[in-house]
């Protein structure tokens, strides 16, 4: 029992330490790829969502390899029935 | 609403909201330990912070889940929902200080890693007196820790609203096992009957407010659901000129949707209800400074286009509208977002 709660515990903390690293790369690096709102945001923005960054890294990394830029935006009834696109 | 991000948009309103919400949780973490202390002499300082900060989240908890369906029943809310990601973030703050004191004082101590500790002291899953009540507070930190660390509109964004909504959503199985937590745990160990009252209340009250908010959705959608054509066949009769306030808004459902009808400077538009940011409701905010203003966070809108004013980038559909004898009609078929659409004026058309 112990044995397994510490593997289950290693592979989080593996997972935490990969995020960490990632984290620090895609925040000086990769955010303005995948948002370029992001470009030339302060140090304060990127601080706070590293926590996130570290705990979501698998969907940010494959965002940054996909080179999906422009973020989605919401479909709705309305959107949809205007044929989808801005104006 | 901006072009670029920032850590955290204080303006004077936000910096009130999280005064207060500050001096509030001093005021009931020093209330909760003082009391304790004189209620309970042989209570440690260790064992007061531990129950003060876990019943400082869960009533935290309480006001985040019933912010939502108070704004619902009554507009004067609104206030408390402005804010309501800090309260949020503070409530996993909170969670976070119970949590790692009481991991600290009762898994720490030991030769086994404190977290191995917290999975394999106790595995009487099948046991309801002896449930290891620990590991549901814990899964319930993890979901509130998602919550706050993707509070951020950047991961709004990123995430894509549907997801983050969902993501969002599972505050309500936060607070499943937050409820199952105490009630394994602590109310297992106490004797006082007001702890089983309290919870017993906030629950009600929480499943009650959503419950009655939620039905006057559903009779408001089947009342403003309209189906009545004019002679061409092209226009929707939604309401008389009279009906709306100036600079505020009618809002009926039009092609599966809300819409909002804004009368303004003599003026009628008509928007979808749907605010891009998070899907506020257009309708219930009301015009200022021109724009159609969101009553969630302000986002804004020019009345006869749906676009948020330069250089911001928003944009919702519209819909074609005239006045025809004090009657707003409305086609019913939206605009794509952005349209400009020719307010209907009023004054030409009040008459008959």
């Amino acid at each position: 029992m112990i044995t397994f709660a510490k593997w289950k515990l290693a592979i989080f903390g593996i997972y935490l330490v990969i995020g960490a690293v990632f984290a620090v790369v895609f925040l000086a690096i990769g955010i303005a790829r995948v948002d370029p709102a992001a470009k030339g945001s302060p140090i304060g923005f990127r601080l706070l969502i590293f926590p996130g960054v570290v705990a979501l890294w698998p969907y940010l990394l494959s965002r940054w390899i996909g080179g999906e830029h422009a973020p989605r935006t919401e479909r709705n009834s309305h959107r949809d029935g205007s044929g989808g696109a801005d104006q | 609403m901006s072009l670029t991000y920032g850590a955290i948009g204080w303006n004077r309103q936000k910096k009130i909201y999280d005064l207060v919400l500050a001096c509030g949780i001093v005021l009931y973490l020093s209330l909760f330990i003082g009391l304790g202390a004189w209620l309970n002499p042989g209570a440690t300082v260790e064992t007061l912070l531990i129950r003060g900060f876990g019943t400082c989240a869960l009533l935290l908890l309480h006001i985040v889940l019933i912010i939502g369906p108070l704004c619902r029943i009554d507009a004067r809310f609104l206030p408390l929902l402005y804010n309501r990601r800090h309260l949020g973030v503070t409530t996993f703050i909170m969670g976070l200080a119970h949590a790692g004191l009481a991991i600290f004082q009762f898994h720490a101590l030991g030769d086994l890693n404190p977290f191995v500790s917290l999975l394999v002291s106790n595995t009487r899953f099948f046991s309801l007196p002896d449930f290891p009540f620990q590991q549901l507070g814990f899964g319930a930190l993890v979901i509130l820790f998602l919550m706050a660390s993707t509070s951020h509109d950047f991961w709004l964004a990123n995430l894509s609203a549907p997801v983050w909504k969902r993501l969002h959503m599972s505050v309500y199985a936060a607070y499943a096992l937050l409820i199952a937590h105490v009630t394994l745990g602590v109310l297992q160990a106490e004797t006082n009957p007001l702890l089983a009252a309290a919870l017993g209340a906030g629950l009600a009250s929480v499943i009650s407010l959503h419950l009655v908010s939620g039905s006057r959705e559903v009779r408001a959608d089947s009342h403003s659901s309209l189906s009545s054509f004019d002679g061409a066949g092209e226009f929707v009769d939604v309401c008389s000129v009279d009906e709306i306030a100036e600079k505020r808004a009618r809002i009926v459902t039009l092609a599966g949707e809300r819409v909002a009808v804004f009368k303004y400077d003599g003026k009628i538009s008509v928007l979808s209800n749907v605010c891009q940011h998070q899907n506020g409701p257009l309708g219930e905010g009301r015009i200022v400074d021109g724009c159609v203003t969101c009553p969630w966070h302000g986002f804004q809108y020019l009345p006869d286009s749906g676009a948020s004013p330069p250089p911001f980038i928003e944009r919702v559909p519209t819909f074609r509208v005239k006045v025809d004898g004090g009657r707003v009609l409305v086609n019913p078929r939206p605009l794509p977002p952005g349209t400009r659409v020719e307010p209907a004026r009023i004054d030409a058309n009040a008459s008959g």
